[in-house]
């Protein structure tokens, strides 16, 4: 129970996202859209199965220009490693609809294929149509611009990518994520600021202390200080928030910037 | 009224017309099971093909095979993805190779035993679209998937499961870059 239970929760956060008011057809008086975006939004076999699929090519047939079908269709592709599938009904969902769905096609671009120029074109496609905010990733770990912040990490543009994450942040109406700090803390550590790695890395613990990462990043900075004692406190603590629980993660793929225990014990064994 | 227009006809041309339904019945008929047949089960599915699959490679219930990430864990790999990548790192015998970039995913079965069998290739350039490897390289990828023995089983509540999982590899230049998921 407790498994189909997860299954679902892990289900949900893709399935109901967006969801349209199927509403704003029947004021419009397009009954068959009407008809197609309440079938296609009303439960009908588990996301994937041969049910649910051909509930979702149904609605398409009736209303052609539903994108939400289409995106639905793609997510088990998406999450299964048919790519190649995906791309083409994502495509569709995003032709027919650019605002709704840029974000998200972006989103998973760089959480499942560490695609990061695709994904910088979609989120800065999708910037340059929006005059308001671009939203935030599906699993709702962070605000877009901070994913492209990543992307031109990992595409070695490290300084580009601090200075999207410290605009991000000085956004009057922007609250800070849960993981911010983390990757602007280890930014800094990457381009040589030592200090402002500690301080995003402390600001990391203070914001959110469920974390082992920022524990591990500020020991490697003690180590490198020759600090033994704070190293070995900060590795020691990473370690046994590691095996509570406390880490990165995601059911689908590996965060950026996560440890692995190995890592722990490889630094923990270094200054033995 | 058909049957008027039925039995109205000469003998050939009712035989004609019994023939014609027929061939419209089983032209419908055909055309149901293919419209059916058009998606698995569950998307991703993956059935034994005697001309590649491993015969003694055996599930525990082949209607209930789940996904990786059903059982809310992450990759259930023995050391992480860091002995996975490992494993990849050291074993891949690449030189650099021009017009060699993609994605390459394995898709695979881990059965209740931690065994792994009835594996599947697909190749995908850097626009989404279908990409053959080269021959060496993706037997390469390939074959040290078949090697990584480090897989969990899919357990919950005391009960074990087979499950679906794939690796998808990152390539630039014949080189690899990254492993998903």
């Amino acid at each position: 129970m407790k498994f189909i239970l997860f299954t679902l929760i892990l289900i949900c956060p893709i399935s109901t996202y967006s969801q349209p008011n199927c509403n704003v057809y029947q004021m419009n008086n397009d009954q068959p859209c009407y008809e197609a975006c309440t079938l296609a939004t009303t439960g009908g076999g588990a996301q994937g199965s041969r049910k649910s699929q051909e509930k979702f090519d149904r609605a398409i047939e009736q209303c052609p220009k539903l994108d939400y079908a289409y995106m639905e269709k793609s997510v088990p592709y998406l999450k299964r490693g048919d790519f190649i599938t995906w791309k083409i009904l994502i495509d569709k969902a995003v032709e027919l609809n650019p605002t709704g769905h840029l974000g998200y096609r972006g989103w998973c671009r760089y959480q499942f294929l560490r695609d990061y120029e695709g994904a910088i074109k979609d989120l800065e496609r999708l910037d340059s149509i929006l005059s308001y905010d671009i939203g935030y990733s599906i699993n709702g770990d962070y605000q877009l611009n901070i994913v492209k912040a990543l992307c031109y990490k990992a595409l070695g543009q490290k300084s580009k990518a601090i200075e999207i994450i410290e605009n991000q942040l000085a956004q009057n109406s922007y609250t800070p994520m849960t993981y911010d700090y983390l990757h602007l803390g280890v930014l800094k550590i990457e381009t040589g600021d030592t200090n402002g790695g500690i301080e995003y890395l402390k600001k990391s613990i203070s914001f959110n202390d469920y974390l082992a990462e920022p524990y591990y990043y500020l020991g490697l900075i003690y180590k490198k200080q020759n600090l033994p004692k704070e190293f070995k406190e900060n590795m020691e603590k990473a370690k046994t928030y590691y095996l509570k629980g406390y880490k990165r993660f995601d059911p689908y793929t590996h965060p950026m910037d996560k440890i692995y225990l190995a890592d722990i014990e490889r630094e923990l064994k270094s200054m033995e | 009224m058909l049957a008027v227009i039925f039995f109205g006809q000469s003998r050939h041309m009712r035989q004609g017309t019994l023939i014609f339904i027929l061939l419209i019945t089983l032209y419908a008929c055909g055309k149901t099971q293919k419209n059916k047949a058009d998606y698995p089960l569950q998307v991703g599915d993956i059935y034994f093909d005697s001309k590649i699959d491993d015969p003694n490679f055996k599930l525990c219930d082949e209607d209930r095979v789940f996904q990786y990430y059903n059982f809310g864990k992450g990759l259930l790999y023995n050391g992480e993805k860091l002995k996975l990548n490992e494993h990849f790192i050291d074993g891949l015998k690449i030189t650099e190779q021009k017009d060699e970039s993609g994605f390459l995913t394995i898709r695979f079965i881990v059965n209740c035993e931690g065994k792994t069998g009835r594996f599947r290739v697909q190749g995908m350039n850097n626009d989404y679209k279908e990409k053959i490897f080269n021959k060496d390289l993706t037997n390469q990828l390939l074959s040290l998937t078949k090697q990584l023995d480090g897989w969990l089983v899919g357990e919950d509540e005391g009960k074990t499961f087979d499950y679906y999982q794939y690796l998808t590899f990152k390539i630039e230049n014949g080189k690899l870059i990254e492993i998903m998921p």
